[in-house]
């Protein structure tokens, strides 16, 4: 009796590991993207999924800010689609506002890095003053709730599979735009070296751009999820502290890295939680981190760099 | 022949140390050209300026008497492309990969596919290793390569930044013989080299740089014998 409830528990743990491994998973990869273009770690990345999970929400009640102007609330896939594009312009306006200035200055990254954090305040601070602190749950009834019993007491809830359709479904849509198209090329050879890609007549700050657009409809998909399962409030992008550090342990710079990174952390989490304490979770998270650190400094699949001449 | 690359008065500087100060250059069609100078003069520092991936302080760069943009990948969608120094090719990717970037400022213009035929024909030994990852070939097929990349551009100047850098003798033998080849396959050439008596060997007419400023211009079989050039550059000295 006692082993049963164990395999049960091992089983809705895993389950429940890789749907919240998958969310981060999508987070992740637009750390990933990022840093194999320009070497950073862009920590205004949570920043892009509250703008995302905002819109989202606004969309979805049909906000009225400030008497001036009114939004219809539509259906979730609507809404899903505003905040996607929205998230990926605010995406891209950061890069060209922010980052692009000091790009052509110099090519210290950590000019960037530092940047980069401030930017993440300055959009946490604008969502407290525009709209507040308050938590706000987006509607409950958005994504079927149905939960199905597959024995042994482990049920699944159909958010999660969706969370974990959906993210494979966007996975594959990256991998398929950077292994079967032109700019997916150049941006495969931008991650080996931006200078040259530009060599090939590729627009650089053009390419820049594109790599913030997928970096920020990627963490929105993400923050949807996420606003759906913790609620969604300003400091929400806190949260992909944990994506960044499955994308380290992956090896930052490598998508499929931020992957495997992403589904190793969510088990990891929810093992934890299943079978020793909920609170224990990030202490489990950190530690997995600094042993990493110390054991394979470049993570999983991290890009050993050697050059020849 | 027709002018087809005209280079005016170009100056360089990074801070207050000035790299360029008035180079001026030109090239006609189906000629090779190649600017040769020691470590510092300021080679690189030109093709880069050229290519517009440095600020130009001074001057402008003409391709058949239209001025070319500032900006570096309208440079190679204008009909410029640069063998980097170095090579540069794409490690992760492979040969099939790097080759098809070269394209990339084409964006579909002409067949690509038989563009890149007649580069394997150039380098069968790309065709050999086409699924390779290009950090697993040897340097002297990743310099093939790095061409091979270029000619993929359909350009109308190929540039080259030291193309004999870290080869043995006997590769670059090979290089510069495809490169002669190459140019009789009516591809316009402007080379940069380290290696003068090769550059002097394969080019029409060479340009001599010394810390920023033309030391001499000619033809590049007088300036082989000129007694100047043997002494700085060849490592020859005259018989007494």
């Amino acid at each position: 009796m006692e082993n049963s409830v164990q395999f049960s528990t091992l089983f809705q743990q895993i389950i429940n590991g890789l749907s919240l491994g998958s969310v981060y998973a999508l987070i992740a990869v637009g750390y990933s993207l990022v840093y194999s273009i320009l070497s950073f770690s862009n920590f205004a990345h949570g920043g892009f999924l509250v703008v995302g999970g905002y819109i989202c929400y606004g969309l979805l009640s049909g906000v009225d800010v400030y008497g001036f102007f009114e939004i219809p609330s539509s259906g979730i896939w609507l809404a899903s689609l505003g905040a996607l594009g929205g998230a990926g312009i605010v995406a891209v306006l950061t890069e060209r506002l922010a980052y692009k200035p000091i790009r052509e200055r110099t090519s210290m990254t950590l000019y960037l890095l530092i940047a980069s954090m401030g930017v993440s305040i300055v959009i946490e601070n604008i969502f407290v003053i525009l709209v507040g602190g308050r938590f706000r749950a987006l509607p409950q009834d958005i994504f079927p709730s149905a939960l199905f019993n597959l024995g042994w007491n482990v049920t699944v809830s159909s958010s999660d599979i969706l969370s974990l359709v959906v993210a494979v479904f966007f996975l594959g849509g990256l991998q398929f735009f950077l292994s079967r198209t032109r700019w997916g090329l150049a941006i495969r050879a931008a991650a080996c070296d931006l200078h040259t890609a530009g060599l090939m007549g590729v627009n650089v700050s053009l390419l820049i751009s594109i790599v913030f657009f997928v970096a920020g409809l990627l963490a929105t998909v993400g923050g949807i999820f996420l606003s759906v399962r913790y609620t969604l409030y300003p400091q929400l992008g806190g949260i992909t502290t944990k994506a960044f550090v499955a994308a380290v342990i992956g090896g930052l710079g490598s998508l499929p890295g931020a992957v495997v990174g992403s589904l190793i952390l969510g088990l990891a989490e929810m093992l934890t939680a299943g079978f020793i304490s909920s609170q224990m979770r990030d202490l489990v998270v950190f530690s997995m981190l600094v042993i990493m650190l110390l054991v394979k400094p470049a993570g999983f699949f991290g890009r050993q760099i050697s050059d020849k001449i | 022949m027709s002018m087809l690359l005209e280079v005016n008065n170009l100056h360089v500087s990074y801070g207050a140390i000035k790299a360029l100060q008035g180079f001026s250059l030109y090239l006609e069609e189906r000629e090779i050209v190649s600017v040769i100078g020691a470590n510092g003069a300021g080679k690189s520092t030109f093709m880069n300026a050229v290519m517009g991936m440095v600020k130009r302080d001074q001057g402008a760069v003409f391709l058949k008497g239209e001025k070319l943009p500032g900006k570096n990948f309208m440079v190679v969608q204008n009909g410029l492309s640069l063998v980097p120094e170095g090579r540069k090719v794409f490690a992760p990717l492979t040969v099939l990969e790097n080759l098809k970037i070269g394209a990339f400022s084409r964006a579909g213009h002409g067949d690509v596919n038989k563009d890149m035929e007649w580069v394997f024909s150039l380098f069968p030994r790309l065709k050999e290793r086409i699924h390779q990852h290009a950090g697993t070939l040897s340097g002297g097929e990743q310099q093939m390569l790095a061409i091979g990349r270029a000619l993929m551009a359909r350009p109308q100047v190929l540039l080259l930044d030291e193309p004999s850098l870290g080869l043995a003798p006997i590769i670059i033998r090979d290089i510069f013989a495809e490169l002669r080849r190459i140019n009789e396959e009516g591809v316009s050439i402007l080379l940069v080299e380290q290696n003068a008596r090769q550059a002097l060997l394969l080019s029409h007419r060479t340009y001599v740089l010394q810390t920023g400023h033309l030391l001499k211009e000619g033809l590049s079989k007088d300036l082989l014998s000129d007694p100047e050039i043997k002494a700085a550059y060849l490592g020859t000295r005259e018989k007494r």
